[in-house]
């Protein structure tokens, strides 16, 4: 009786471990999208730079969290919702991993437009960054609390920032036509909308597997109601 | 626990008084048939020597009246052993008697008696025996009998008699066990009552107990002992609302971890501090509450070498917080286990005083040197030979005027500005119609807005009270005002000044432009000296970067205040609220 509990303290400690780091992860991930962001907002390359170079951590703990779900899988065999939150994590530590790496994307992409003149102040990305940002939280939220209405609310989230990228890309578009010296500029400044929406995109995922982990329903590939019918 | 000592107390009176009782009876009864065989013997011993006085003959002849007459039965048995005569059974049918215990015995000692079982009447019978003697020479035996039925039934009586008394005794014992149990048990229930209470946290009251025995002993040993506990429980509490207040009064913010890392208390300050930015974070860990990668860092730090440690950590939001984090342990005094504290000191104010401070600096050198490096470099070619062109000379020494007026202009805008901050310029205070004032600000500004394509509209209502002001200031705040909203505004813009009155005796002065606007998370830096609120913007020529810093001195100054409002892309609100004029003052 005595060892049985102690083995159940032991791989609950392991299981709160994998979400530990899924967190920390997350908070890594969030902290680096709103580095490249501010990177590009602020003309800061330092920070662009520090964000490119953050990237290896972020990409060391998504190796050490899927071994740490490999090794619970292989040793403890767990079963019901303690299996479908493992494979859960393996799947959002991926997503995460991506997200990370969009980051550095995003600052690559700043240093190059920090070197050149300004083109436009920009409102709509730091907002969509924000959004975004939002979404990675919220969706590692309903991870953590198990909650399925904020994992919904996530998924309808993916809505604003479709929407913002559109009109990221009408606004370009005008400026493009008017002179064609800002294409360049305006070309990087889309694809960094492009990064942001696909962030939001993954962490869409992520709310999609924390109500799969949640109610054993795999919703994705769906869309949340009264959302997206035009 | 009650019934249980009642049946211990119940069982052990009965076992005793049945076990008194049983004995007494066995003794008793053994007694009684020793002296009834005693007194039986005696008896028929001497109704056979009277009987031995007889011939044979006459005892054989006569055996069955002399039976009658004494109540016995009467055995003849001649020398060999063989019966003679018998008055209870045929002597032809009769064994040899010569082995029996009391013929024996009478051989030997002159008389014999025995006691057994008689297989002719089938009940214990006391025999007697005497010899009958001619001379020395024994001719024969007489043998009386009785059986002992009297002695059997005395001793019947007596063992019903004790079997009634073991039942009066089962009543009496259960009447004497549940008194003794009941006087026993009434005053260990109330002491296992007033420790019951003690164990809930109730105060009982002090346990009155008469007897001097081992229990009023005991009552006594726990008075004293919750007399004491509750004393200690009373130094307890002192010390913990000691502590509480410590810890509510202190102006760090404090987080306490327990041994699983999960926040476990969270003191005033520090739902100050956090201003309920992240919900309930009571049973969280710190990564889980509050995502932030520092913080997580300097706690997995602190695991790690077991060693204080100290982090400035920033926690984003609107407004972002900087705060110093302090992690020791705390030694868990009932668990001795050690516990994280956490304790947050926040110099979000502190280090924004200090980037003011340092952006101060940094800014007024390069303010003061861009004009500087102006005069320098003309001044140097001039001194190489523009000189000798008048038309370029006379362009650089225009430049050089321009730019050592700048310079000047920065200098008198510090000193109004430190004159201000020291509460030294003086305000020639007077009432003034804001129309007036306006009407003077826009005869100098009008141009300007003009020549930049820019519509500036006007709408006065009606009557407005006077306001409180120094003329010359006032036009200095609104042209400083109007200025930033004509350099912001893109051509074909709108320039918006309304009036009106405000509530508790101010009147408001609102500039509306249809300009860039101003991030959300700039507007509290604006008052800042030398703050753009764009980085990248260069310096507009003309401007010191200290107007709007002016403008709020000057206003609080007045006793009014600024307020900027603007939403990115659409525009930016200024908003200014002068004390009407009172005549009285």
């Amino acid at each position: 009786m005595e060892e049985k509990r102690h083995i159940n303290i032991q791989y609950d400690n392991e299981l709160r471990e994998v979400k530990d780091s899924l967190i920390y992860l997350g908070a890594l991930t969030e902290k680096a999208i709103e580095g490249g962001i501010n990177a590009l907002l602020n003309r800061d390359t330092e920070m662009a730079r520090q964000v490119i170079s953050n990237d290896n951590l972020i990409d060391r703990l998504d190796v050490e969290i899927e071994e740490k779900c490999i090794r619970l899988l292989a040793l403890r065999q767990p079963a019901a919702k303690d299996l479908r939150f493992i494979a859960t994590a393996i799947k959002i530590n991926g997503h995460l991993e991506r997200i990370g790496d969009m980051a550095v994307n995003i600052a690559e992409k700043a240093i190059i437009l920090n070197n050149e003149p300004k083109l436009k102040p920009y409102i709509d990305l730091p907002r969509m960054a924000e959004v975004a940002r939002g979404m990675i939280k919220e969706s590692l939220d309903a991870l953590v609390n198990e909650d399925v209405a904020l994992a919904d609310k996530v998924r309808k989230d993916d809505e604003i920032i479709d929407n913002l990228n559109e009109q990221i890309f009408r606004e370009l578009l005008t400026f493009m036509m008017e002179d064609q010296h800002t294409i360049h500029r305006a070309l990087i400044i889309s694809q960094i909308s492009k990064l942001l929406e696909r962030v939001s995109d993954h962490a869409e995922s992520i709310a999609d597997m924390v109500i799969y982990m949640v109610t054993g329903k795999s919703v994705r590939h769906t869309y949340p109601a009264d959302s997206r019918e035009n | 626990m009650r019934s249980r000592l009642f049946y211990k107390i119940f069982a052990t009176y009965l076992v005793i008084m049945i076990l008194t009782l049983g004995i007494t009876g066995v003794l008793l009864s053994s007694g009684i048939r020793k002296e009834e065989a005693g007194r039986t013997k005696d008896e028929i011993l001497s109704l056979a020597r009277i009987m031995s006085m007889m011939s044979e003959a006459e005892i054989s002849r006569k055996v069955s009246s002399l039976a009658g007459t004494s109540r016995t039965r009467i055995t003849l048995i001649d020398r060999s052993g063989t019966v003679i005569a018998d008055s209870a059974a045929n002597p032809k049918n009769m064994e040899n008697h010569l082995n029996r215990v009391e013929i024996q015995e009478a051989l030997i000692k002159g008389e014999g008696a025995a006691i057994h079982f008689s297989r002719t009447l089938g009940v214990d019978m006391l025999y007697v025996a005497l010899p009958l003697r001619d001379g020395a020479e024994i001719k024969g035996y007489l043998r009386l009998a009785r059986p002992l039925l009297a002695v059997d039934a005395v001793i019947k009586k007596l063992v019903e008699s004790i079997y009634h008394t073991i039942f009066i005794i089962i009543v009496f014992s259960l009447l004497i066990a549940f008194i003794f149990s009941w006087r026993l048990m009434s005053p260990i229930r109330k002491i296992a009552d007033s420790t019951r209470r003690v164990r809930r946290g109730e105060i009982p009251g002090t346990l009155l107990m008469n007897s001097r025995d081992e229990i009023g002993q005991l009552a006594q040993d726990i008075n004293y002992m919750v007399m004491e506990l509750q004393e200690k429980i009373r130094l307890a509490k002192e010390g913990e609302g000691k502590l509480e207040a410590a810890f509510a009064g202190m102006t760090e913010g404090v987080i306490i971890l327990d041994r699983e890392d999960r926040i476990e208390t969270v003191n005033r300050s520090m739902d100050a501090i956090l201003c309920n930015r992240y919900g309930p974070i009571l049973n969280k860990t710190p990564l889980d509450a509050f995502r932030n990668v520092a913080l997580h860092d300097a706690l997995k730090r602190f695991k790690k070498e077991r060693a204080p440690v100290l982090q400035e950590i920033t926690m984003e939001g609107a407004p972002s917080l900087i705060l110093d984090v302090n992690i020791s342990t705390v030694t868990d005094m009932t668990g001795g286990k050690d516990k994280t504290i956490m304790v947050f000191h926040d110099v979000t104010r502190l280090k924004r005083l200090e980037t003011i401070r340092t952006d101060f600096v940094a800014n007024v050198t390069h303010e003061i040197r861009t004009p500087l490096t102006a005069i320098i470099g003309f001044a140097e070619t001039l001194q190489q030979g523009a000189f000798d062109n008048p038309e370029t000379a006379r362009r650089f020494l225009r430049t050089i005027r321009e730019n050592a007026e700048r310079l000047n202009r920065l200098v008198d805008d510090l000193l109004t500005l430190s004159g201000l901050e020291l509460g030294e310029a003086k305000l020639h205070l007077e009432g003034i119609r804001i129309e007036d004032a306006l009407d003077q600000v826009l005869a100098v500004v009008e141009a300007r807005a003009a020549e930049k394509g820019l519509t500036i509209r006007k709408e006065i209502a009606g009557e407005l009270p006077l306001i409180r002001a120094d003329l010359d200031r006032l036009a200095q705040i609104l042209i400083n005002i109007l200025d930033n909203a004509i350099k912001f505004t893109p051509a074909g813009g709108t320039i918006a000044i309304s009036t009106s009155p405000g509530e508790e005796d101010c009147l408001t002065v609102r500039i509306s432009d249809t300009g860039v606007g101003i991030p959300k998370g700039e507007l509290p830096r604006l008052g800042e000296r030398f703050y753009r609120a764009d980085k990248t913007r260069s310096r507009e020529p003309g401007g010191t970067g200290l107007g709007l810093s002016i403008v709020k001195h000057l206003m609080m100054a007045h006793g009014g205040r600024v307020i900027i409002d603007s939403t990115l892309g659409h525009g930016t609100t200024v908003s200014l609220y002068f004390p009407v004029f009172r005549e009285s003052k």
